[in-house]
């Protein structure tokens, strides 16, 4: 196989234009990368500027969300950011779980068998399912019959996240060598004990910091909520019942407000998500870093 | 084997004891539990076809083939053809690959040839930051600051052009901030993450023998690039770029806020337009009966086409996996 | 002013809170759900005395958007005075909030314009709808043309560029309403609705009232505006739309165009003065109003000297027969409210309260809201 484009070898030092050449392509990707960083500055610069300004306890805390046309200063978005947090959180609770078992079947039950690939095949084609059909598939098999609620926004996330914690699941789990569970077999372990005292614990790190990125992921998922929770003012921690706000659907409905008021407060709140988005991140990470005991 | 000799994990209890013929409860139970789970994503994979496709009957039989894709969308008088939209969606997706393509496959390449080790994880980690900003505040940045700046840039542009062939039906008058053109611009920041993550594993994964062949015989470390990465990896590339196509199809909130919501079908890429997503997140919550119907159409449609370029892209990328495993 | 308004949030965040909590606890759901079932619209537990003791309990609505800044604070304002009921106004249009109301999913809808009579049919049978005026507003000519302030407009014109007649700011027409301007040659770019709007019917409306066989694109809440036209969802997408482009113009309802710090034009009306989108406007457009016997009327294109002819309303349509005391007497108290302390938050809104007459006429027929229980 020819690894030369087609050029006669010459194997004296490059000739200028060869060296040119190079020295373009580099100049090229590191302005490429440089490009890259420009709106990243640009959007956390704005929204750390902006949003800064409007942060205070009474903001995060504060209730209701007050009309678009209230300045800054007058009520908060309290509602909006318990509404993410027990709207994610019980979305984690309910596609951690199940996507590290469905990781599991993949991975130690499959085995060779077709079903194995194909849900693992199927379970990267679902990564790609836009969000916003997500939000109407929720809407059509349970909003239609049991009305708007954070639970149904619970559901949405969480079929976002399945597919991402299985991936990153069974990529850990595929890590945990073989030996350890020969090892437990031969002890006479069942195949559930196996995986529950034995493999997972060893890829847990990895789980976690994926399960981590899926949850940061869906903190900020905006398309399904605006669909099935109904963006209110008030606080409502009841999930299962009546309509609910979050932290995403209420800065889109901020960002088309012309009001001044409305805008800081949209501010405000991109910067509280961006914060428990790269929180999240963040102890990924660390998590990664720590407690991963095998890696590539 | 060492690992069984030494003091292993916790030895269960009554440890050499057979196990007895049938499986124990508990043991049954979890595997039908994992079974269950994984087939989860199926159940729901289908479930979504079938009801989406359920609520849209009404529009489908109402429409028929003529009407889904005639460019007249009305929902005062009932007619509701998804042209516009179908080419809202194509666009700015185009535009956000040919914009982030080229970037990313830079990046991508930077962080594999070109950077020592040690400074290829700071970089990793700042692409990614673009990933964690959420995609509503990417809208939010573009509707209130990027919008209004580039608006007086794209007018300046449609005069310069005015007059010149196939510029001026591209980039001339009509211009709004709001318009094809900034939705991609977006778009592609937001897709670089995943396409140069993906076209990273791929190129990572050409063998070290064929760039250290190339450069024993004297090639510039762009030249061993053309030569011995990109033969490797051009496949696996290209399915990046299909997940990439496929994430800028599927996305929502940004270019709800800055493609500018005209549903209108033009070549001028500073023009305002609609993508699928953008209209069904902006008009859902006040639609009902066959607009309603129709909007969820829509849904199932944007459904089967990022389903398709996924399959696509997944196709591309299995082949050269397995490309590479026959060469390594 | 500010430390009454966090203090009073406080206050009213505190009580919904309880009132939530105590919602949530009790057992029936409420029915801010969109069940297709039809499903019942009785909220509280019923050991609330239902007169103008303290009321508890949920309303939902939703509808007309230009309703949205007033229903907000006035939701607000509200908790004070009924610190036990929870209000939520949805928006969504006022074609969807008529639909919410055939469908028995919401206790009222605002909407811009009466029930089509095409609709008349989706009314369920032994129901009538009562129409409550709650709000007065001017709609904006919005522009955005640099150099440019105090732009004339009459009808005639504004059919024409709307149409798609008038392409130029330096058009004749335009230049003969105004002679002192200095109009640039720069072409003329339409901001329009994509979505269903009231501001779109009644802006319509007004032009096939006023300028008669200039404007032949009829009146409803979508038109079919010239390819050139930059459509934008909602209001203030519109007025963003508008803000953004350099020789734009739209229409847009005048609170939302002084907040984006658009300027408007001056309308000519039937009296042939130039006047002004202002509160005053519209208030002085609506005294020359006579209501029909249902509380429906236009307040497009009205006579008299100060009159802004732009100008349009908002209902809130209720069911006269409710199904339980304690709903009935929440909307009265709710509505009432509206109709009177809430009128006072009006002007800060940009919008004009209701002339006294249409107002004590509205306030009576709250008698007519009743219930089976």
């Amino acid at each position: 196989m020819s690894v030369v484009s087609d050029q006669t070898v010459d194997l004296r030092e490059p000739t200028n234009w060869r060296r040119t050449k190079n020295r373009i392509a580099t100049v090229v990707m590191w302005v490429a990368f440089v490009a890259t960083l420009v709106p990243l500055i640009l959007v956390l610069y704005t929204v750390v500027s902006k949003g800064v300004s409007a942060i205070s306890w009474q903001f995060l805390s504060g209730s209701p969300i007050p009309p678009n046309i209230m300045p800054l200063g007058i009520g908060g978005m309290g509602p909006a950011v318990v509404g993410t947090l027990i709207i994610t959180g019980f979305a984690a609770l309910i596609s951690i779980p199940l996507g590290v078992l469905g990781a599991v079947y993949i991975n130690e039950y499959g085995g060779k068998g077709w079903l194995a690939k194909f849900i693992a095949f199927m379970a990267d084609v679902m990564t790609g399912v836009p969000s916003i059909v997500m939000g109407l598939f929720i809407f059509t098999i349970w909003v239609l019959h049991f009305g708007y609620s954070g639970l149904a926004g619970s559901f949405a996330l969480a079929c976002l996240m399945l597919p991402i914690v299985i991936r990153s699941t069974y990529e850990m789990l595929l890590l945990v060598p073989n030996h350890l569970r020969e090892a437990s077999y031969a002890l006479g372990a069942t195949k559930s004990r196996v995986t529950l005292t034995v493999v997972l614990p060893a890829a847990v790190g990895g789980i976690v910091s994926g399960a981590l990125l899926a949850v940061a992921r869906a903190a900020g998922e905006t398309a399904p909520l605006v669909l099935v929770i109904l963006t209110v003012e008030a606080t409502n921690t009841n999930l299962f019942s009546g309509a609910n706000t979050a932290l995403s659907t209420q800065i889109f409905v901020n960002a088309q407000s012309p009001y001044v008021g409305a805008e800081a407060r949209a501010w405000g709140a991109a910067l509280t998500l961006i914060v428990i988005s790269f929180l999240l991140m963040i102890i990924a990470r660390v998590v990664t870093a720590r407690f991963t005991k095998y890696t590539r | 084997m060492s690992a069984v000799t030494k003091a292993g994990p916790a030895t269960p209890a009554g440890s050499a004891r057979p196990l007895s013929k049938s499986r124990p409860l508990g043991d049954r139970a979890f595997a039908l539990l994992a079974l269950v789970a994984g087939l989860l994503v199926l159940v729901i994979l289908v479930l979504i076809v079938v009801s989406t496709a359920q609520q849209s009957t009404s529009w489908f039989s109402t429409a028929g083939w003529s009407g889904i894709f005639s460019t007249v969308w009305n929902p005062a008088t009932n007619q509701f053809g998804a042209m516009a939209f179908l080419y809202g969606t194509v666009i700015v997706s185009l535009i956000a690959i040919i914009i982030s393509v080229p970037v990313s496959v830079s990046i991508a390449l930077l962080l594999t040839e070109v950077v020592p080790r040690r400074w290829a994880q700071p970089i990793v980690y700042v692409v990614d930051l673009l990933a964690v900003v959420p995609s509503v505040v990417w809208g939010l940045w573009g509707i209130i600051i990027f919008v209004p700046w580039v608006a007086p840039i794209y007018a300046s542009i449609a005069s310069g052009v005015h007059g010149i062939p196939v510029l001026d039906s591209l980039f001339g008058s009509p211009t709004a901030g709001a318009s094809f053109f900034t939705a991609g611009l977006i778009l592609a920041v937001m897709i670089t993450p995943i396409i140069t993550s993906l076209s990273r594993e791929v190129i990572a994964t050409v063998p070290q023998t064929d760039k250290e062949g190339a450069y024993a015989l004297g090639a510039t470390r762009w030249e061993m690039i053309r030569g011995a990465v990109w033969p490797h990896s051009q496949g696996g590339v290209v399915g990046a770029i299909l997940v990439g196509l496929g994430r800028a199809m599927g996305e929502t909130i940004a270019v709800a806020l800055v493609a500018g919501s005209s549903a209108e079908v033009t070549s001028h890429l500073f023009a305002p337009g609609y993508p699928i997503a953008g209209v069904i997140v902006n008009q859902f919550p006040e639609a009902s009966g066959e607009f309603r119907a129709a909007l969820i159409g829509l849904g199932l449609l944007l459904f089967v086409i990022t389903i398709l370029v996924n399959l696509t892209a997944r196709g591309f990328v299995e082949r050269s996996a397995r490309r590479m495993r026959g060469t390594s | 002013m500010q430390l009454r308004g966090s203090k009073q949030a406080a206050v009213a965040g505190g009580a919904v809170a309880a009132a939530i909590a105590l919602a949530a606890c009790s057992s029936s759901t409420t029915s801010s759900t969109s069940a297709p079932a039809g499903g019942a619209t009785t909220s509280a537990p019923a050991a609330t005395t239902s007169s103008a003791a303290a009321l508890s309990g949920t309303l939902n609505a939703s509808g007309s958007t230009f309703q949205t800044n007033f229903q907000q604070a006035a939701i607000s304002a509200f908790k004070t005075v009924q610190p036990g009921m929870t209000v939520n106004y949805g928006g969504g249009g006022s074609g969807a909030g008529r639909s919410a109301l055939y469908a028995n999913t919401v206790q009222f809808a605002g909407s811009d314009s009466p029930i089509p009579a095409a609709d008349k049919s989706k009314v369920p049978a032994g129901k009538t709808v009562l129409y409550f005026p709650v709000q007065i507003g001017p709609i904006s000519v919005a522009y955005n043309l640099s150099g440019v302030t105090g732009l004339k407009l009459d009808a005639t014109t504004i059919a024409k560029i709307f149409s798609g007649k008038i392409t130029t700011w330096n058009d004749p027409a335009i230049k003969a309403l105004n002679s002192g301007a200095n109009l640039p040659s720069t072409p003329i770019t339409l901001a329009v609705r994509s979505d269903s709007s009231g501001t779109t019917q009644n802006f319509s409306k007004y032009l096939q009232a006023a300028a008669a066989s200039a404007w032949t694109l009829g009146s409803a809440s979508t038109i079919d505006w010239p390819k050139t036209a930059h459509a934008a969802n909602g209001g203030s997408g519109l007025a963003q739309a508008v803000k953004a482009t350099p020789g734009s113009i739209g229409y847009v309802d005048f609170s939302t165009a002084t907040a984006s710090g658009l300027s408007s034009a001056s309308i000519k009306n039937s009296a042939g003065s130039f006047v002004a989108p202002s509160p005053a406007g519209a208030t002085a457009a609506a005294s020359h109003v006579t209501p029909a016997a249902d509380l429906t009327f236009s307040t497009v294109d009205e006579p008299g000297a100060d009159s802004y002819p732009i100008t349009y309303q908002s209902w809130d349509l209720v069911y006269a027969e409710q199904p339980n005391a304690n709903t009935a007497a929440m909307l009265k108290a709710y509505i009432g409210y509206l109709l009177g302390d809430g009128q006072k938050l009006l002007t800060q809104l940009d919008l004009a309260p209701l002339p006294a007459s249409i107002d004590s006429a509205a306030v009576a027929q709250l008698d007519k809201i009743t219930s089976a229980s």
